[in-house]
């Protein structure tokens, strides 16, 4: 952190000595970009970058002079439609859009932010060649400007249109998405027919309160904390699961290991999608598992031991919570368990073979070397990837909604939040938005799962980026 | 250790109990097969009703009453008003195949920069794009629809591509893991020997990563053919031919029609599922390699 504010204060320090220093041209760049590079002989280069600017204002123009002016209420005049009996035809007035004005307002902020990037990088730039130029130094023409584009520079062009691709389809959601949040967005305000505004944050404490007329906040804790233990639930019973499994397989006392391995994987080879939907379907009201569970009996038996309430013909498998919850897991170990059996596989074929055959020269036992050797490895090395498995498992959208797409809750406040028992936070705001239009409170349920997923990496961050250990390997 | 002490105490009996000998060894395989039946039920339920001889859900038998190939044929051969399997997958190919080809070279582009080279930023720029990566992703698709919608690439297949790869930028991780372990001092020689870093990334990093850039390639191809979400958001058209596969398959097994089509969604997954799981052998090795190199960079 501290180091980021000393190169944050070095950034734009060198960019006041640039201005400080520069002679007459380069100060002049700060009005006409390509002016520094044309007094210093660099004509095709001046003439891009000021071409640049001429697009950048043009662009700005555009946006600003209709958008920004509008933000603050994000418009006032709503549409109207009027109908003209004599000519026949429907005229509409000049109606403000909320959503429009919202994206490209914040578009062109986006653009704003990189322009003057880009403006910093370019004052300090003509410096430098200036400078050089003094110093009777040798000034890089166009051609040796574009080797150094694959060259010295190469990380630009490589880091280029992905950064644009970035930009285009996540960072300018997010920010869309996140200021919904403040918004009241919702079925009652849709652009273009109705406008919408800012609250400020009235969304959050719809979230946190509960009332008889609002059950937002109950439901929001509820299906946060079935969020959390299914997420750990989830990533425990499949991350131990597959690596009892790849240890079972792999085992010198078991015959074909290949083989075995084969009937695992093949259920990873079928997308997720078809299993999911189909053992959904299996397991339904009137599923085959069903059929077979009253033919055998089995739903007579539960019934009599009150595990399945006498009025039901089925067992409800996917449509009562408790059921839900509990078959959801147990098929989620089913879908993740073969994922999780072959990275471990890989893992186990790698451990250092000196430590095993020195713990058995020891008189360690089988138990003993799994325990005190195999597992420690693994979880070195896999320990991290537990949280990205949680996170993953927070955001798992396909598995509760394909899986779910039967159940209908009974319970009055989750209707009354569009929310059911077995939802995550992801699918809860998913059918907010999808279905009723609640694009206000998904937000809010959206920028609440964001900051959970941070919090939680912040716990590993320092493990996915650390630097120092990039060397080690090189 | 009852082992040892029957050595010593009598050499004739050196076998372990029965129990050890042979029991346990059956009982370990008879475990196993028990976990590869329930693993593989599911399986064998969605090949068998494929082939049964109705179009809609037997829910009393596993196995179905008769046999025939005619899901598969109205699958292929009969596209209807709902069933339009070919449009399906030629769209889900089309979409694969360039995202696939977009999404390995911005990937490969971004570990490269990450991993090989050294700029003011680059470890801000890395913790900022993974902070970016846990923002739910649900919540942006509504945005990006509406980013689309702003651009006019909202029901085209060109507008999935974008999408699909647009952001594959992100996924940077797994491959720069693998990146850091090619030897630095390799670079360095080639550089002095007046190489480019374009022709370093070209020539050089790129040619010794072959599995990790094949599990790349495989893994971006299979995006598209996974996800239905994304899809239905931005696909709205009613007719069957602009959908793919994925979406098609999904509308299936809806209440309205999942009693007339049950056997032809199982026809349509038995289908989808024999060129994947094709590239998922060629994968599974690549898989085991990166995820544990991935792993040990942490």
């Amino acid at each position: 952190m501290e180091e980021d504010k000393i190169s944050l204060r070095h950034y734009f320090s060198s960019f006041g000595t640039a201005v400080k220093n520069g002679n007459i041209f380069t100060r002049l760049s700060l009005i006409i970009m390509g002016l520094g590079h044309w007094a210093n002989g660099q004509i095709v280069k001046g003439c891009i970058v000021t071409a640049v600017e001429a697009i950048f204002i043009w662009v700005i123009s555009l946006i600003g002079g209709t958008y920004w002016p509008k933000l603050n209420t994000l418009g006032t005049v709503q549409r109207e439609e009027k109908f003209d009996p004599l000519t026949m035809t429907k005229t509409v007035n000049h109606f403000d859009n909320s959503l429009l004005i919202l994206l490209f307002s914040i578009v062109g902020i986006v653009i704003v932010f990189f322009f003057a990037i880009y403006y910093i990088y370019n004052i300090k730039q003509i410096y430098e060649v200036q400078k050089r130029k003094e110093a009777g130094l040798h000034v890089n023409t166009f051609k040796e400007d574009c080797r150094e584009m694959i060259n010295g520079k190469f990380f630009i062009t490589l880091l280029g249109l992905p950064t644009i691709g970035v930009i285009l389809v996540n960072v300018i959601p997010i920010i869309f998405m996140t200021c919904i949040g403040f918004t009241n967005y919702d079925i009652d305000h849709q652009p273009p027919t109705y406008l919408f505004t800012w609250v400020g944050l009235r969304n959050f404490k719809t979230l946190f309160t509960s009332s008889v007329s609002d059950s937002f906040g109950y439901v929001f804790i509820r299906i946060l904390i079935w969020t959390l233990i299914w997420a750990v639930v989830a990533t425990f019973t499949t991350f131990f699961g597959g690596i009892f499994l790849a240890k079972f397989i792999n085992d010198k006392r078991t015959k074909l290991p290949a083989m075995w391995r084969t009937f695992f994987v093949i259920t990873i080879a079928i997308p997720q999608f078809v299993t999911l939907l189909l053992v959904g379907k299996m397991f339904g009201n009137n599923g085959i598992v069903n059929g077979i569970c009253s033919q055998i009996g089995l739903t007579g038996f539960l019934q009599d031991i009150g595990l399945v309430s006498k009025g039901l013909g089925y067992i409800p498998f996917l449509s009562k919570p408790g059921w839900a919850h509990v078959m959801i897991i147990l098929i989620n170990i089913w879908v993740g368990v073969p994922f999780q059996m072959l990275s471990a596989t890989g893992l186990l074929m790698n451990i250092p073979t000196d430590q095993l055959e020195a713990a058995k020269i020891d008189g360690a036992s089988e138990r003993q070397i799994f325990w005190k050797i195999t597992m420690p490895y693994i979880m070195f090395v896999m320990g991290p990837s537990l949280v990205t498995s949680i996170i993953a498992n927070i955001n798992n959208f396909n598995v509760i909604y394909l899986l779910t797409t039967d159940f209908t809750t009974t319970n009055m406040k989750f209707a009354n939040s569009h929310g059911k028992e077995v939802d995550l936070l992801i699918t809860w705001l998913f059918n907010l938005t999808n279905n009723y239009s609640n694009f206000k409170m998904a937000s809010v349920i959206g920028i609440i799962t964001f900051v959970i997923c941070v919090a939680l990496t912040l716990l590993s961050f320092s493990k996915f980026v650390q630097g120092d250990r990039e060397e080690e390997f090189q | 250790m009852t082992n040892t002490k029957n050595i010593s105490d009598n050499p004739i009996v050196i076998k372990a109990p029965v129990s050890k000998r042979i029991v346990r060894p059956i009982l370990r395989h008879v475990w196993l097969a028990f976990l590869s039946f329930i693993w593989l039920l599911p399986i064998i339920w969605l090949f068998v009703t494929s082939l049964s001889g109705y179009s809609g859900i037997n829910t009393s038998h596993f196995f179905p009453e008769t046999w025939s190939l005619r899901n598969y044929k109205k699958l292929l051969f009969q596209p209807d008003t709902v069933a339009n399997f070919p449009a399906w997958f030629k769209n889900s190919m089309i979409i694969g195949i360039f995202t696939c080809l977009i999404s390995s070279i911005f990937v490969m582009m971004t570990a490269y920069a990450f991993s090989c080279m050294r700029f003011k930023g680059r470890k801000q720029l890395m913790s900022f794009s993974i902070t970016l990566g846990m923002f739910p992703g649900v919540l942006s698709m509504i945005a990006i629809y509406f980013v689309m919608k702003m651009i006019g690439l909202t029901n085209s297949i060109v507008g999935l591509i974008i999408i699909y790869s647009a952001g594959s930028g992100l996924g940077f991780l797994i491959l720069k893991g693998f990146f850091d372990t090619i030897s630095g001092s390799l670079r360095e020689s080639a550089k002095l020997d007046g190489a480019s870093e374009l022709t370093i990334f070209t020539k050089i990093v790129i040619p010794l990563s072959k599995p990790m850039i094949v599990y790349t390639v495989i893994n971006a191809f299979l995006t598209p053919w996974m996800d239905f979400v994304m899809a239905q958001l931005m696909i709205r058209s009613k007719d069957p031919r602009n959908w793919t596969v994925a979406m098609g398959l999904y509308n299936l097994v809806q209440k309205t029609l999942v009693g007339k089509y049950f056997s032809v969604f199982c026809a349509g997954g038995v289908m989808v599922a024999i060129p994947i799981s094709i590239l998922f052998v060629i994968m599974q090795k690549f898989y085991v390699e990166g995820i544990t190199a991935g792993g040990v960079k942490g």
